[in-house]
């Protein structure tokens, strides 16, 4: 942000940063063959939706092509809007069988055709579950401003605290595979992930 | 910057009357500036009291106001809706969180403090929490992150250090007026006097100008942020209490011509205008209108 922003008072919300979502396709073999860390089968985008006929009839197209093109791995898509009135697509594999690629693809036709529509800004963040060795859920949650990926992990026996000992761990292990953000104050959480 | 398609126009007009209003504040600081080194050595000793204000005010004056209001800082376990709603926020602004306080007062109020993003502090009072519904009340955190992403706090601060400048000579004058001996020294110090009370008067409009401009921006940028331009109105309407004469009752069920209510018709207060901070109530829902308008025909 310059000086004459700074001025005029004037700031325009960023668009997506350059495209790092796939590196989670090339990560998770790492995740599941070094860290026992295994995929769920579930992703989600999360966005603000705006009211406009518009923007419902862009997300309604896009539901159909991520349907279509998920249809040979049987990919279900659902959508939620959560307490803060924000919008979840959530895209779930099949039981038993997680398939990251085909979940990325998913969640990159949804990202991409928001942002053809000019509508780039609005997205937050895609979500990636995965299990570890113990059971507990483990998310990857990918900012699209930054282009960067974070784990999360909630401690599933208290609400609203997350377990920053694990997501370091995961963070030494997986740092030379993905772009993990490098400022850990901005690894916000997201409470009430419905994946 | 290559053009891309956005859901909001650009506001160049607002942008124009802020860049016109710092330009004409600069002008009158100039000419300000200009009459103290005329006058010479006298001048000097203020100046160097001024900027020792202008720091205090840059580096403490949250703490003090944080002191002095009963603000206290609050975790994401007890504030958990807010919370969340700040650190959403921050994703789409791209900025580190601020911290989180609250301020126990059944006014509905929200602000926001500190010089730069790192050391930020947004505040809502308990009345506005109660008040609002979610969407509303991210409507406004928005607009007061947009003031920290906006660094208000800094621009108006070095904005108005003339104009403290200005008010401390007053002020010094009314205390220590005349002792001077010398006839010519007297007549300078004199007319420093008189221009320091036009640059106080002209900065204070000026400045409340500024003000004003900066608040349009933020709802914008909240408007921006959120894509919720009505969401932003609706709190704004709640919060100045005009919500009550939106009737809620349904058309049918009330009697006669009971139900059309009678709008008191409110005098332009034009002269009030200029001397107030913030801008009227109907200018900034007509803006905040005209940004879902420009929303909704983006198709």
């Amino acid at each position: 942000m310059g000086l004459r922003d700074i001025l005029t008072g004037r700031h325009e919300v960023k668009g997506p940063a350059p495209d790092h979502l796939f590196a989670i396709t090339t990560a998770y073999i790492t995740l599941s063959a070094e860290h026992q860390i295994e995929p769920a089968g579930t992703a989600a985008i999360v966005f603000q939706a705006l009211a406009t006929s518009e923007f419902e009839s862009t997300l309604k197209e896009m539901e159909e092509v991520v349907t279509a093109t998920g249809g040979e791995s049987a990919t279900k898509v659902g959508t939620e809007e959560d307490n803060y009135g924000y919008r979840w697509m959530v895209l779930r594999n099949p039981e038993g069988t997680p398939n990251v690629e085909d979940l990325a693809v998913g969640i990159n036709a949804v990202s991409s055709s928001i942002e053809t529509a000019g509508h780039g800004e609005r997205l937050l963040c895609a979500v990636f579950a995965f299990t570890d060795a113990r059971g507990r859920r483990i998310y990857f949650i990918y900012n699209y401003k930054r282009g960067t990926w974070y784990p999360f992990v909630p401690d599933p026996a208290q609400p609203q605290q997350r377990i920053s000992e694990r997501e370091l761990q995961i963070k030494a292990q997986m740092s030379g595979e993905m772009p993990i953000e490098p400022e850990l104050e901005r690894w916000f959480p997201l409470w009430g992930i419905p994946i | 910057m290559a053009k891309r398609k956005t859901s909001f126009g650009r506001d160049t007009g607002l942008q124009a009357r802020m860049l016109l209003t710092m330009f004409l504040l600069g002008l009158v600081y100039v000419v300000f500036v200009g009459v103290l080194f005329a006058a010479g050595a006298g001048a000097g000793i203020i100046v160097i009291f001024a900027v020792g204000m202008l720091l205090l005010q840059l580096f403490a004056s949250d703490k003090i106001a944080m002191s002095t209001m009963g603000v206290k800082e609050v975790s994401p376990l007890e504030e958990p809706e807010l919370h969340g709603i700040i650190e959403r926020l921050c994703v789409q602004a791209d900025i580190p969180k601020p911290r989180v306080c609250v301020m126990e007062t059944s006014m509905p109020n929200a602000f926001a403090m500190g010089r730069s993003q790192k050391s930020t502090t947004v505040c809502a009072t308990r009345g506005i929490l109660n008040l609002l519904s979610p969407a509303e009340l991210e409507g406004v955190m928005a607009h007061e992150i947009t003031h920290v992403v906006n660094r208000d706090v800094m621009v108006m601060t070095l904005a108005s250090f003339f104009a403290t400048l200005a008010s401390l000579i007053m002020q010094f004058a009314f205390f220590f007026g005349g002792g001077y001996g010398d006839q010519e020294e007297e007549q300078d110090v004199m007319i420093v006097i008189v221009v320091s009370v036009v640059v106080y008067a002209l900065s204070f409009v000026l400045l409340r100008a500024l003000s004003r401009y900066r608040e349009f921006a933020a709802d914008r940028g909240s408007a921006v942020l959120t894509g919720r331009p009505s969401a932003l109105a609706s709190a704004l309407l709640k919060i100045s209490g005009t919500m009550d004469s939106v009737p809620t009752q349904d058309l049918r069920v009330a009697e006669g011509m009971s139900a059309f209510f009678i709008i008191p018709a409110r005098a332009k207060k034009s002269l009030m205008n200029v001397f107030s901070d913030h801008p009227p109530l109907e200018q900034r829902l007509a803006a905040l209108e005209r940004l879902e308008s420009q929303l909704q025909g983006a198709a």
